[in-house]
């Protein structure tokens, strides 16, 4: 990401002059608080928002410059986790794991294997014939980690993951992330605003606050608001 | 090209799964295609009537020539040869003196009647005469206007004024019953477009999450376009199957005319056979169309 500013039609600035650079492999927390601009920088990366300056490169691929019928292409390149899972409510857990394997044209067993591995890594064998209205919240968020690495993705995205769950399952969670970074060797890019998860589990933190980032600390660790 | 023919049965696949899981949503869509194409029947079944009516009433509009009375046997065949060469007519069919004079009778009661028989016979003061069948009503004049060239012919008549306004009442008739279901058709496709639209509505989430996961634009398009096809072929199973046994019962307890011999209905086997075409057709076509609008629409809600 490079000299990135955003602002919306209503006046808001959401950032201004970012730049900055992710490895291949990283488990980067980014933090700050309501406002700071965290969403708009996901939602800048997974090409939901195009930057007014600046280029926003992920995976080789000008993310600002994509065609809105390329965006789903690229977006191949990435699994994302939502806060509000938004999963197929009309797909049981397995076709909503296998649809996004489907969509990029996997053969039928592929896709099975695949499907049952994911499941077993996010540990939900038992729910795969379930519709996710009939799962609680933290396992939704597991179905939804399981879909964003189905097709192994290069980067996967975490718009608070955590933020609808209660500490016991945060934990299952962010266990299951470090599990997915170590084992897939995936890149990870984690919004939160959880200071025990960072303090817990501590990875290279950018935090952000008032549309700048303020610090990037490589050891990791919560920023105390100062 | 080969990954786009290797997903057609699981879009199929897809599309089914969502008509079934979307239940309530997939009925009242039915619902709505099923009520406007029941209406499209009714007004396609009255005008195809009414337009035949008007066939079969230009068609009884015969010229009524009479033959110069000093022509033997061999000068009226010739005559008629002449008479069938002419454009647009149809048919000439020769009527014997003593046939004209029992057609004349037939419309009178029983005491002209017996005044009349006085006349059977040699003494007929009447003339032969052809009955001239023209192709279409517009043309009688032209027909006529031609007879009166023709020597031989003493005279011709074929209702003048009367004759043409009919013809003219007839066009109106068709013209109008042509548009006014063209008009039909239109609001048709407009009210199930616009029923899929509001049912794909409720799933713009859906799209925007599949658009998420990495499913391309056609990828997405593809199992509504098959869904809404087959809402419109459920919807118009109904209105076919009315067609189908409704208009056979119709016809044959109305012995296939309408009030009078006049006014004869379709023959009831290719009529609806064409009118079930008609409704399935216009129902699968809305449909697709329908759902691919709303999905295009929808698919540019979010990046």
């Amino acid at each position: 990401m490079e000299n990135v500013s955003k602002s919306y039609k209503n006046g808001v600035n959401a950032l201004k002059n970012i730049s900055l650079s992710i490895d291949e492999g990283e488990f980067v927390y980014i933090i700050g608080p309501t406002g700071s601009g965290k969403s708009t920088l996901i939602k800048l990366l997974d090409g939901e928002e195009i930057p007014d300056e600046g280029t926003v490169e992920v995976a080789g691929c000008n993310v600002g410059r994509l065609k809105h019928k390329q965006v789903p292409i690229y977006r191949r390149n990435l699994g994302i986790v939502f806060q509000d899972y938004r999963l197929l409510p009309s797909l049981t857990v397995f076709e909503n794991i296998a649809f996004a394997m489907e969509c990029i044209g996997e053969d039928r067993m592929t896709i099975r294997k695949r499907v049952r591995e994911v499941l077993e890594l996010v540990s939900l064998e038992d729910k795969a014939k379930s519709f996710p209205r009939e799962l609680s919240g933290g396992q939704q968020q597991r179905v939804t980690i399981g879909r964003a690495i189905a097709n192994h993705p290069k980067v996967l995205i975490a718009d608070e993951p955590t933020g609808n769950l209660d500490p016991e399952m945060s934990k299952e969670i962010m266990e299951l992330l470090e599990k997915i970074n170590e084992k897939e060797k995936t890149t990870i890019v984690m919004v939160t605003h959880d200071s025990t998860i960072v303090n817990n589990l501590k990875k290279r933190t950018i935090a952000l606050e008032e549309v700048y980032i303020v610090a990037d600390i490589k050891k990791g660790g919560y920023l105390k608001n100062d | 090209m080969i990954k786009f023919f290797r997903s057609i049965p699981n879009h199929v696949k897809t599309a089914f799964q969502s008509l079934i899981r979307h239940g309530a949503m997939t009925f009242s869509s039915v619902s709505a295609v099923m009520i406007t194409l029941t209406l499209l029947m009714v007004f396609i079944l009255i005008a195809g009537n009414i337009s035949n009516f008007t066939v079969s009433i230009e068609k009884s509009l015969r010229i009524h020539s009479t033959i110069d009375g000093s022509l033997n046997e061999e000068g009226i065949e010739e005559l008629q040869r002449r008479v069938e060469n002419l454009d647009h007519v149809v048919k000439v069919t020769f009527s014997s003196k003593d046939e004209e004079l029992e057609n004349y009778m037939s419309s009178m009661d029983e005491a002209s009647k017996k005044l009349y028989e006085t006349y059977e016979g040699d003494g007929n003061p009447l003339l032969n005469a052809f009955q001239i069948e023209v192709d279409a009503g517009e043309n009688m004049e032209v027909v006529y206007q031609k007879l009166q060239n023709i020597e031989g012919i003493q005279d011709s008549d074929y209702g003048g004024d009367t004759a043409n306004l009919i013809v003219k009442t007839m066009d109106g008739l068709r013209i109008g019953g042509g548009i006014f279901v063209a008009a039909l058709g239109v609001l048709a496709v407009f009210l199930i477009s616009n029923t899929i639209k509001s049912a794909i509505y409720s799933r713009k989430s859906e799209i925007s999450i599949m658009r998420n996961v990495g499913a391309t634009n056609g990828y997405i398009k593809f199992p509504f376009m098959i869904e809404g096809m087959f809402i419109g072929i459920l919807g118009a199973i109904l209105p076919i199957l009315i067609t189908c046994f409704g208009y056979r019962y119709l016809y044959e307890t109305m012995n296939g005319i309408f009030l009078i011999p006049m006014f004869q209905l379709q023959t009831v086997e290719p009529f609806i056979w064409y009118v079930s075409l008609i409704l399935l057709g216009t129902g699968m076509i809305v449909g697709v169309m329908g759902s691919f609008f709303a999905v295009n629409k929808y698919l540019k809600w979010k990046r």
